[in-house]
């Protein structure tokens, strides 16, 4: 609940005025439904009176039936206001909330970054942001406006209908809306959590079922990952039928509510009538506000399906949210050139260290290739190097300062690292290569597409406006290496880390990268993770891992 | 177009078959409960007339009540046989997706098939539980409420023939606008999230080019005008459920203005001969709102059908792409018997719209065997048409004596052991990947495929969960951890896809070590490769190239 209501105080301090109008057409739309109804039952009760008194000569019809269509009128108007004014608001609202994930996540350490990356972790993140556009739309304004209307119906019965009438509505519609929703609303929070357990379960099963199955069925294992597919998803159902059954009996007792609130409106003001306290028409128009009283509770009752599924969405956007970011201050070192100490690294848990006692110096103009077996450390030497990892022994110096001292943006400026598998995003590809350097002209992008022998590539697909697709598709493995690399020499860095530059290109074309990129940097100090004899050949140094 | 919407139709209609019967009595009781109301509002004009009369007629208001909780309860059934037929019957189509797919040779995307199979399956529900009654209750309650209109008055009753068939027509238009309105607005949605999916994948890059302002900035940039266009998009749909809503309201307060005069005397025509009389008139007011009702209901159920027509429609494309299954069932059955000995004659498959013949061998038992050939040449095709995997256009495979069939299959696959050229591991421990929950002693196994101090360095040993492409562990780590899989099997053939491809030499010579260990122990084994060096150490080499 109080995760619901965090994020309720993000989008109302973002919204607050669209929201705030929103609302109080959202009481408008009540008020003039019930005063729509009430005064029609009235006004036909009230007639049929003058009429058998033989009075309808002198009866006013004209101000009651210019209210009757005035209020029907006014409601279809205020209605589309106020749908269009929440929605707007809460749209903008959760746009909002996506930026702010996004920087949130950005921000996160880079063991915590790198396990989301091809996880399930990204769509739940967009899937929350969806369903908590109903924490506005379907909890927390129709609450807030049906609490509203139900308290204006209770001061304008009472003054024209009377007390007694005023106090059954308000008291019942109130009470047993209440008792009803957080009845229904705390028995589905268990079975709403387990259901998208569930859920989880399920996918993530089936897509193991799917990109196993050979494995699978060369040991027999086929039925037996089947069946748990199947049987996460009947847990997920049976959890769906509960939900489902307390949504259906908060809806039954909300409906049988609203009868006996009619009833008794109706038996009271037939009381009231008889003793000569009300005239008939007061007493009908005391039923039919309570017949349209009902609009406020009604809506209430999809919020209750959906609060479980709100509650967790909201708690896991609150939960990356609040990541604190990684160290923003630093200073800012002079110097070049890349020195380890004594380095070391070991992953928390792990019996054996990945590495110990690595000493190395990579000055300006110097390139060094780390060769060793898979699994030797190159990889994590190159990460903690670009300072994405901390080593738990020994320590990296960039020129003058130790590595965990520098400021993040300055450290960037100075450094980067091509790490072997780098992301391509859709868009151009000069949108590809200005990401790396915003600034730059596209004779400079030309320049390091030709280095990188990408240029009649680029030309042949039409030019620098050629449109990559999700991922980067559109460009073979090794042309999107090349695009990688092209990337990160237009930051022109004083160190360049390289993991596997050439993998994917062949021998020629490989050869060809390698010395473009020295040419282009010459005074890089320039760190390669490598286990190609090209690569290896083009290093100054080679020092071995195993 | 139309054609394709006819499709997705036909198969929504599919879906909901075995479930017709209950649907049907399902929306029968929807629109009983709503026929309730006639009668109650009959009761409120009772008690409120006779009240004008001076009479107190109690009887009247307890059978509202009465009826009332009827109309709840009778709601509340239809709803709940209505959620139990839909589902079920998204609960078959998606058993169906997941046997088919357990068994399948090839298809879409894993991601793709659990996401329909998963979440888009659902959208199906909504249309069950709402646009389906509110179709049934169209068909009944207005024209029972426009006869019972005209019973009482005809002038009340032609406000209504004429306002009631201008929904419909208006509808017919809103609805087009509306399911394209539902269609864009979720490809907006959609590309929104793709966007911030994409970017989120591409964290680390972006951190790496210090370019996380430029990206924040440009995405809040595209988030901002996605909003701006759903909204359009919004609006389209709010202003024509406000013209619904205006309609309907315009029709009752016709009515109840006309009543009014009426019983003020005031009106003297719309009835047959003697005056509406005062229960009439409240009769007919009660009714109003309810004739416009059920046509209210269904116009805000459109994007309900909308949304399940689209996901009938990529359960048609995935029905459509029907693959050959595997053969036999992939369960777990006593070992074929018989020497291992394989033998391939007249082999043909077809892949990719052309023929891929294979050379005729026989393996002999305890031999080692390589399949050269460049990429593309349909080796790995060999390795699964051996395992049963694949089934070929022509030609005969015989193992262990007996064609492969899918009688014999599955006993013939207890015999051997597996190792892809992508490992992928279940999301479960390392030990339940090595053992499938046998209960059996991994360490003489690991030994073998030199994989034993690997474990070991793991953060929880055999416990640890891996992610699903052996993440922590390097390429050639999880290559061996499949062959001490395979080991644990005791098999008596070995199919090996590619074990030293992107490996340094010094990895690949394990790999290759624990290879032939198994095969020291009187494993057959079948290799695809084109690692020469690989090759060299077998007992034979295949050469495949593809040339017929």
């Amino acid at each position: 609940m109080s995760a619901l209501g965090q994020i309720f105080a993000l989008i109302w301090r973002d919204q607050q005025l669209a929201l705030l109008r929103g609302a109080a057409l959202g009481v408008l739309v009540l008020l003039a439904g019930i005063g729509l109804l009430g005064v029609s039952g009235w006004f036909i009760t009230a007639s049929a009176a003058a009429g058998l008194a033989g009075t309808g000569a002198v009866f006013d019809v004209f101000r009651p039936s210019a209210m009757v269509r005035f209020l029907a009128l006014g409601r279809t108007a205020a209605r589309y206001g106020e749908r269009l004014m929440t929605h707007d608001a809460t749209l903008r609202a959760l746009a909002g909330l996506r930026v702010r994930l996004l920087r949130a996540t950005a921000a996160l350490p880079y063991d915590q970054v790198v396990r989301l990356r091809g996880s399930q972790v990204l769509n739940r993140l967009t899937a929350d942001v969806d369903a908590l556009d109903g924490v506005p739309l379907r909890l927390i304004l129709p609450l807030g406006s049906g609490l509203l209307a139900q308290a204006l119906t209770f001061a304008v019965v009472w003054a024209l209908v009377g007390l007694t009438v005023a106090l059954w509505l308000v008291i019942g519609f109130v009470g047993g809306a209440g008792v009803t929703l957080l009845w229904a609303g705390r028995q589905a929070l268990v079975p709403s959590r387990r259901a998208e357990m569930a859920a989880q379960a399920f996918r993530s099963r089936f897509i193991d079922l799917v990109q196993t199955r050979s494995d699978l069925a060369v040991y027999g294992q086929i039925a037996v990952q089947t069946q748990a597919v199947l049987a996460a998803d009947a847990r997920r159902q049976a959890d769906r039928r509960t939900l489902d059954r307390i949504e259906r009996r908060a809806g039954l007792a909300l409906s049988i509510l609203g009868t006996v609130m009619a009833s008794g409106a109706l038996g009271l003001g037939m009381y009231l009538a008889s003793r000569g306290d009300l005239v008939p028409a007061d007493a009908a128009a005391g039923f039919f506000a309570a017949l349209a009283l009902m609009e406020t509770v009604a809506p209430l009752r999809r919020a209750v399906a959906d609060v479980g599924r709100m509650g967790l969405a909201a708690r896991r956007v609150n939960g990356t949210l609040a990541a604190t970011p990684a160290s923003a201050t630093g200073q800012t070192g002079a110097g070049t050139g890349l020195q380890a100490v004594n380095l070391g690294f070991q992953r928390r848990g792990a019996a054996h260290p990945v590495l110990t006692g690595l000493n190395f110096a990579v000055l300006p103009g110097q390139t060094l290739a780390l060769a060793g077996p898979s699994g030797s450390g190159k990889s994590t030497v190159l990460l903690m190097a670009a300072g994405l990892l901390q080593p738990t022994g020994g320590h990296i110096r960039l020129g003058s300062l130790d590595l965990a001292d520098w400021a993040e943006d300055s450290l960037r400026n100075h450094l980067v690292l091509v790490p072997q598998r780098a992301a391509l995003m859709a868009g151009s590809i000069r949108q590809a290569l200005t990401l790396a350097a915003p600034a730059a002209a596209d004779a400079d992008l030309w320049d390091v597409l030709t280095v990188m022998a990408l240029d009649g590539v680029v030309r042949s697909k039409g030019g620098l406006d050629f449109a990559l697709g999700p991922q980067g598709t559109g460009l073979s493995g090794g042309e999107a290496r090349r695009l990688v690399l092209a990337r990160a020499l237009l930051r022109k860095p004083l160190v360049l880390l390289l993991d596997e530059p050439s993998e994917g290109l062949d021998d020629a074309t490989a050869a060809r990268v390698l010395t473009g990129i020295r040419r282009f940097l010459p005074e890089a100090a320039i760190l390669t993770a490598s286990h190609r004899r090209g690569e290896l050949d083009w290093a100054d140094r080679v020092l071995n891992l195993s | 177009m139309a054609q394709g919407a006819g499709r997705d139709e036909q198969v929504l209609a599919a879906m909901l078959l075995p479930v017709r019967a209950q649907l049907r009595l399902a929306a029968g009781m929807s629109t009983a409960a709503s026929l309730i109301w006639p009668m109650q509002a009959a009761l409120v004009a009772w008690a409120l007339a006779g009240l004008l009369g001076g009479n107190l007629p109690w009887a009247a208001v307890a059978g509202f009540a009465v009826a009332g909780v009827l109309r709840a309860i009778l709601t509340y059934l239809a709803e709940g046989r209505l959620f139990e037929a839909g589902l079920q019957a998204v609960t078959t189509a998606r058993e169906r997706i997941v046997q088919r797919e357990a068994l399948a040779t090839e298809g879409m995307g894993a991601g793709a098939v659990a996401a329909l199979a998963g979440e888009k399956l659902d959208a199906v529900l909504p249309f069950v539980t709402r646009y389906a009654p509110a179709q049934g209750r169209v068909m009944v309650v207005p024209f029972v409420i426009l006869a019972l209109a005209f019973w009482q008055s005809w002038a009340v009753g032609l406000v209504f023939l004429i306002t009631g068939p201008l929904i419909p027509v208006f509808m017919a238009l809103v609805g087009m606008a509306a399911k394209d309105a539902s269609k864009r607005q979720m490809a907006e949605v959609g590309s929104l999230n793709d966007l911030l999916v994409e970017r989120l994948q591409a964290l680390v890059d972006i951190r790496l080019l210090g370019a996380e302002k430029t990206v924040t900035s440009s995405f809040a940039e595209g988030a901002e005008r996605l909003r701006a266009q759903t909204m359009s998009v919004l609006r389209v749909a709010f202003l024509s459920s406000a013209v619904l809503e205006l309609f309907a309201a315009i029709g009752v307060a016709m009515v109840a203005v006309y009543i009014g005069f009426d019983l003020l005397g005031v009106l003297q025509f719309g009835t047959y001969g003697a005056p509406l009389t005062p229960a009439a008139g409240l009769f007919l007011l009660l009714l109003a709102p309810d004739y416009y009702q059920p046509l209210r209901d269904l116009s805000a159920a459109w994007h309900d059908k909308a949304a399940a027509l689209a996901v009938a429609g990529e359960l048609g494309l995935w029905e459509a792409a029907e693959a050959q299954p595997l053969l036999g069932t992939g369960g777990g059955v006593a070992r074929l018997s018989g020497a291992a000995e394989i033998a391939v004659s007249g082999l043909r498959v077809r892949r990719g719209g052309r023929d891929l013949s294979y050379p005729d061998f026989t393996a002999s038992p305890g031999q080692t065997l390589a399949l050269l050939g460049p990429s593309g040449a349909g080796k790995t095709t060999l390795l699964r048409l051996l395992a049963g995997m694949a089934v070929p256009e022509a030609g005969q495979i015989t193992v262990a004596g007996q064609a492969l069939t899918a009688a014999t299959a599955d006993g013939w696959r207890a015999r051997l052991g597996w190792m892809p050229q992508t490992p992928h591991f279940l999301n479960a421990s390392l030990a339940h990947n090595l053992t499938f929950g046998r209960p059996a002693d991994v360490t003489g196994a690991l030994r073998m495929a030199a994989v034993e101090g690997v474990v070991a360095g793991l953060p929880s040993g055999l416990a640890t969960r891996l992610g699903e492409t052996g993440g922590g562990l390097s390429g050639g780590e999880a290559r061996r951890l499949t062959l001490a899989r395979a080991i644990l099997t005791a098999p008596d053939v070995l199919l090996a896809d590619e074990p030293t491809a992107d490996l340094d030499a010094e990895t690949a010579a394990k790999v290759t070590g624990g290879l032939m260990a198994l095969a020291a122990t009187g494993c057959s084994l079948i290799i695809a490769t084109h690692d020469e060096r690989l090759a060299s150490r077998m007992d034979r080499v295949i050469r495949i190239g593809g040339q017929a």
